[in-house]
């Protein structure tokens, strides 16, 4: 039985919007275990993005208890808060959300600026973080002079550099054609393999099946929970896409 | 934690990125800052050259001039003939045989008179005064010697000239034994009076000549009264009382009763020293409002702007606290921001005042000096202003939702 990295028990949060007060989730009970890989999917409204944000420490519930690695989450401040996101979470997001002044390498660089104490060789991680998503010799790039799938991989990067203990992407391949999206999956799916346990929301039931587990989530409470035996192999997919290049000829030649 | 040098680097990067809305944003600082140093610069300079001009006539100095007038500016109004005819050389006489504080005493006729030798002319300050104006006056002899005291008694004609008379009249001929006309009477050149360079009013003090008191009464003017008299003490503490001696010895030289006005004004060189710093005081103080003004509007320009930067800039807060800046980190960027903003605006404001400076010494005869209690007062209000104004905007940035911040489009 491997180690529960998140025990979600009760979690129950309710904003208010002027006077209405909005149940956003009614009672989530969840456990993921270390190294799983776990989607999130569910019809807007369904408050996914709400646990998103619980799960990613940006807020905390209204009740029930959140442990993170046995960190009570429940109990943080802003500060504590801050310091986990920066030390034990990768957000990655659809729209990627660099910050557009700065160079691919300075984006990586970001968490390590906030980072408590210090990294060695911090410039070598940074380096080799860039080049493990495939992004060696863009390191200078703005974003602006970055694909749709560059700019993600640079967001990928960013959110590894502090060695986090998990992986929130949320909708990752939103803004991606069906070949890039498959190709940051791949990405995730060889993280996964190294033992990053990544948690990702989608609406698609495409990206879902590439993880081994998917919940189902509507109305604010957990409705079905599957366990995908066989989980969609990015890369067979990718062998068998037809590349863009080849398309380009196909269509010449006739 | 983020480090000083990252904030430094993020708050110039996003200064360069609006490089035109940075720009208007110092400007309010440029001027205040700008306008406190080259005022506090030029106040000081003309404070300090009012000392030289007063302290160049030497020191512990009483002066005296015809007239009750006791406004302040009066005895500086030292060019103009007095028309109150009160002072005599007897007075004179009279200081010095009864005063027991006064050390000297000396005469003053003073006015502007053409001066020639054969083809060319000056207009010159003429002193008339005694033998002891070469101490009191401290006039200081290059070569040849002053006029002596059987000179003045003997109302002899003869003359020192400042560098200027010597060096428009002479040119590299020595002037000494020569004969000048001075009003187009005969002077013979006995010395010439070392530089003292130009006073408080720009006025060229070596363009002048010293003549006898008595010469100058009965062969250029023809009057019998003094436009001053002045004197001095040994030292600085007796100043009051030698004032009040002289103020008695001249009441009953001129035969006043108790409860008649002194028909005289006595003033020590202290007191117009003080009438006169009051004078640049009160203009630093209205400059120095002004430029408090303008630190204001600048400073509420500068909130403006972070205002408006914080809130095209949420969603980069919102990634910068996903990613886990603490409300501190984002706190100390937008308060780095706009000290460097402002704190820029203040060096920019120094060299503003330091050109004004330069050209002011360079074309008028006022001279500023800028010193460093006034760059250490800029840099360390422009550090303020920043701090003072962009708190709010900072505290704004900091207190965003993270999750609000990164939906904001």
């Amino acid at each position: 039985m491997v180690k529960n990295l998140i025990r979600i028990e009760e979690i129950t949060k309710t904003y208010k919007i002027g006077k209405i007060q909005v149940k956003a989730l009614r009672g989530v009970n969840l456990n993921i275990g270390e190294g799983e890989f776990v989607s999130v999917m569910g019809p807007s409204g369904s408050g996914k993005s709400t646990l998103m944000n619980l799960i990613g420490c940006l807020d905390i519930p209204t009740s029930g208890k959140y442990y993170l690695e046995d960190i009570d989450v429940s109990k943080l401040n802003d500060n504590q808060l801050a310091v986990i996101r920066n030390h034990k979470v990768g957000f990655v997001f659809q729209t990627f959300n660099l910050l557009p002044r700065l160079s691919t390498f300075q984006n990586v660089e970001l968490p390590t600026v906030y980072f408590l104490g210090k990294i060695i060789n911090k410039n070598k991680k940074i380096y080799d973080c860039i080049e493990s998503v495939g992004l060696k010799g863009k390191e200078k790039n703005k974003p602006n002079e970055l694909s749709g799938g560059e700019r993600q991989r640079v967001a990928i990067a960013r959110a590894l550099i502090n060695e986090p203990t998990i992986i929130l992407a949320d909708e990752p391949t939103g803004n991606l054609d069906s070949r890039t999206g498959e190709e940051i999956m791949a990405i995730f799916q060889q993280l996964n393999k190294e033992g990053k346990t990544i948690i990702l929301v989608t609406h698609e039931l495409d990206i879902a099946h590439h993880t081994e587990r998917i919940i189902y989530l509507r109305d604010g409470l957990i409705i079905k929970e599957e366990r995908i035996n066989k989980p969609v192999d990015a890369r067979d997919m990718l062998a068998k896409m037809p590349k863009i290049e080849d398309k380009i000829n196909s269509e010449v030649s006739k | 934690m983020s480090s000083f040098n990252e904030n430094i680097k993020i708050a110039f990067q996003s200064l360069f990125l609006n490089k035109l809305r940075s720009a208007l944003t110092m400007l309010g600082i440029i001027i205040g800052v700008g306008a406190v140093v080259a005022v506090m610069s030029i106040g000081s300079g003309a404070q300090d050259s009012v000392i030289a001009s007063i302290q160049g006539i030497g020191s512990n100095l009483i002066i005296v001039i015809p007239g009750s007038s006791q406004e302040d500016m009066g005895a500086l109004n030292q060019f103009s003939t007095a028309d109150k005819e009160s002072l005599k050389l007897e007075d004179v006489e009279a200081i010095k045989k009864y005063s027991r504080y006064v050390q000297g005493v000396i005469p003053v006729i003073l006015s502007a008179a053409p001066v020639t030798y054969f083809d060319k002319g000056i207009n010159a300050s003429v002193y008339a005064s005694s033998e002891d104006a070469e101490q009191v006056y401290n006039f200081e002899i290059e070569r040849g010697k002053f006029f002596s005291k059987s000179d003045v008694a003997n109302s002899a004609n003869v003359a020192c000239v400042g560098p200027t008379v010597a060096e428009k009249l002479f040119g590299d001929e020595e002037p000494l034994g020569k004969t000048i006309k001075v009003m187009g009477k005969n002077f013979k050149i006995v010395g010439t009076i070392k530089s003292k360079g130009t006073n408080m009013f720009g006025q060229d003090q070596d363009n002048a000549i010293a003549v006898p008191i008595t010469t100058a009464m009965t062969k250029l003017y023809g009057q019998k009264y003094l436009s001053m008299i002045i004197a001095d003490t040994e030292n600085e503490k007796d100043i009051d009382i030698a004032t009040e001696e002289m103020t008695r010895i001249l009441r009953k030289q001129h035969a006043l009763k108790s409860g008649d006005k002194n028909d005289f004004s006595i003033q020590s060189q202290t007191e117009i020293l003080e009438a006169l710093s009051t004078v640049t005081n009160i203009f630093t103080i209205t400059i120095g409002s002004i430029a408090a003004i303008s630190l204001l509007v600048g400073g509420i320009g500068i909130m403006n702007i972070m205002l408006v930067s914080v809130t095209e800039r949420t969603r980069e807060i919102g990634i910068r606290k996903a990613i886990g800046a603490k409300n501190r980190d984002v706190l100390i960027q937008f308060l780095t921001e706009s000290v460097v903003l402002s704190l820029s605006g203040g060096i920019m404001g120094i060299i503003f005042a330091a050109v004004i400076a330069f050209i002011l010494n360079r074309y008028s005869p006022i001279s500023s000096t800028i010193s460093p209690f006034s760059i250490l007062l800029a840099v360390s209000f422009s550090t303020f202003v920043g701090l003072f104004f962009g708190i709010y905007p900072a505290m704004r940035a900091a207190k965003l939702n993270p999750i609000e911040a990164l939906r904001f489009e």
